[in-house]
């Protein structure tokens, strides 16, 4: 019962404050418009200030909220996000701050692939993501499952993506002994 | 008629060491604590002004901390005794013995010499309206109010002049309200 109570007051403090993210953010490389808040007083004005990261304040400076493009080099960029609040007085408060990863997912190239081809290793990087499309099965890719075609396999992690296509031919067909 | 009055002070034995100032009261409107841009309006009353060595009451110097702007008379202080004259709002004014005055009220004795005073002993009341500045810092909010007699503004020169401490109506500074702000978060 306590554990409960406990799990539903964090719960309604999260919506509460709509305070959802961890520090750091993870963020996609080259990704645009992401938008950042905090809890507005309507009376007061906020100061942001967007460093590292290939990071660009786009709109809402002076307002609880912003939108920032990301650059695309991967890697962790501290205290990235900051903003100052100033009250109706002038007087400012503690800047906040957030640390901003940026990830920039890859991944290798395989095929082009014939039919009865063995099943292909799919290393994305960095690790830890999930495959998916036609004929994988964890880290693999079948040829013989996914039959003739163009696929596109996705490669997913913490809300980014990247995709790769893949090709798997005919075989040639070859026609009957013939004697001349 | 100083000198007659001076006269008949010593012969009645006025005791010397006594405080020329009594009875001093004071109301806030609003009480304290004050934030920026909060207005506050002082009645301030002197019960009775003992005119020590025949000291006249002439002034009342208003000292605010720094942290007020905006110091507005609303009542000026009455009585001037015997004396001609009336009680003016000054910002500044340098007495004859040097004394640099204001902001406060003056009793100008249109009677004899201007910087005789007031022969009243009072009660004494007046009102004044003072505004906390806009800051960030919490800066010194006091309000006292310093009773001059003419001993001290060289008016009148006759022995010990009354020397009462300033009178303490407000200690405190400004409640600074600084914003605190979430945590940032991501869509």
């Amino acid at each position: 019962m306590k554990k409960l109570l406990t799990v539903l007051l964090v719960c309604f403090g999260l919506i509460a404050y709509g305070q959802t993210t961890i520090n750091p953010d993870t963020v996609c490389a080259n990704a645009v418009g992401e938008q950042y808040f905090v809890t507005n007083t309507p009376t007061s004005t906020y100061n942001w200030t967007v460093t590292g990261g290939g990071g660009a304040l786009q709109t809402g400076q002076g307002t609880d909220l912003i939108t920032v493009d990301w650059g695309g080099v991967s890697g962790l960029y501290l205290s990235a996000i900051g903003v100052i609040e100033s009250n109706a007085a002038g007087c400012p408060g503690l800047p906040v701050l957030l640390d901003i990863f940026v990830l920039d997912l890859s991944s290798n190239v395989i095929g082009p692939f014939c039919p009865g081809d063995p099943s292909a290793t799919l290393v994305g990087n960095p690790a830890g993501g999930v495959w998916a499309g036609t004929g994988v099965t964890g880290n693999n890719f079948d040829p013989a499952t996914a039959g003739v075609g163009n696929y596109v396999l996705t490669y997913s992690m913490a809300g980014c993506n990247t995709t790769i296509n893949v090709v798997v031919n005919n075989g040639p067909v070859t026609g009957p002994i013939q004697h001349f | 008629m100083r000198k007659l009055l001076t006269i008949l002070c010593l012969l009645f034995s006025l005791t010397v060491s006594s405080q020329c100032v009594s009875n001093q009261s004071f109301i806030l409107s609003a009480p304290g604590p004050y934030s920026p841009g909060d207005v506050v309006a002082v009645d301030y009353t002197l019960g009775t002004f003992t005119q020590l060595n025949i000291n006249w009451i002439i002034a009342f110097q208003i000292n605010l901390g720094a942290g007020w702007t905006n110091l507005i008379p609303l009542i000026d202080p009455v009585g001037g005794g015997t004396q001609p004259g009336g009680w003016v709002w000054d910002v500044q004014n340098t007495y004859p013995s040097g004394l640099n005055f204001g902001p406060g009220w003056r009793f100008v004795n249109t009677g004899f010499v201007p910087d005789w005073g007031s022969q009243s002993t009072g009660p004494f009341t007046m009102r004044f309206r003072v505004t906390v500045d806009q800051t960030c810092t919490a800066d010194d909010l006091s309000i006292s109010i310093n009773v001059i007699g003419d001993c001290l503004t060289g008016g009148w020169n006759n022995g010990a002049c009354c020397s009462d401490p300033a009178y303490q109506i407000y200690n405190g500074n400004v409640q600074v309200v600084t914003p605190i702000t979430s945590n940032i978060s991501h869509y």
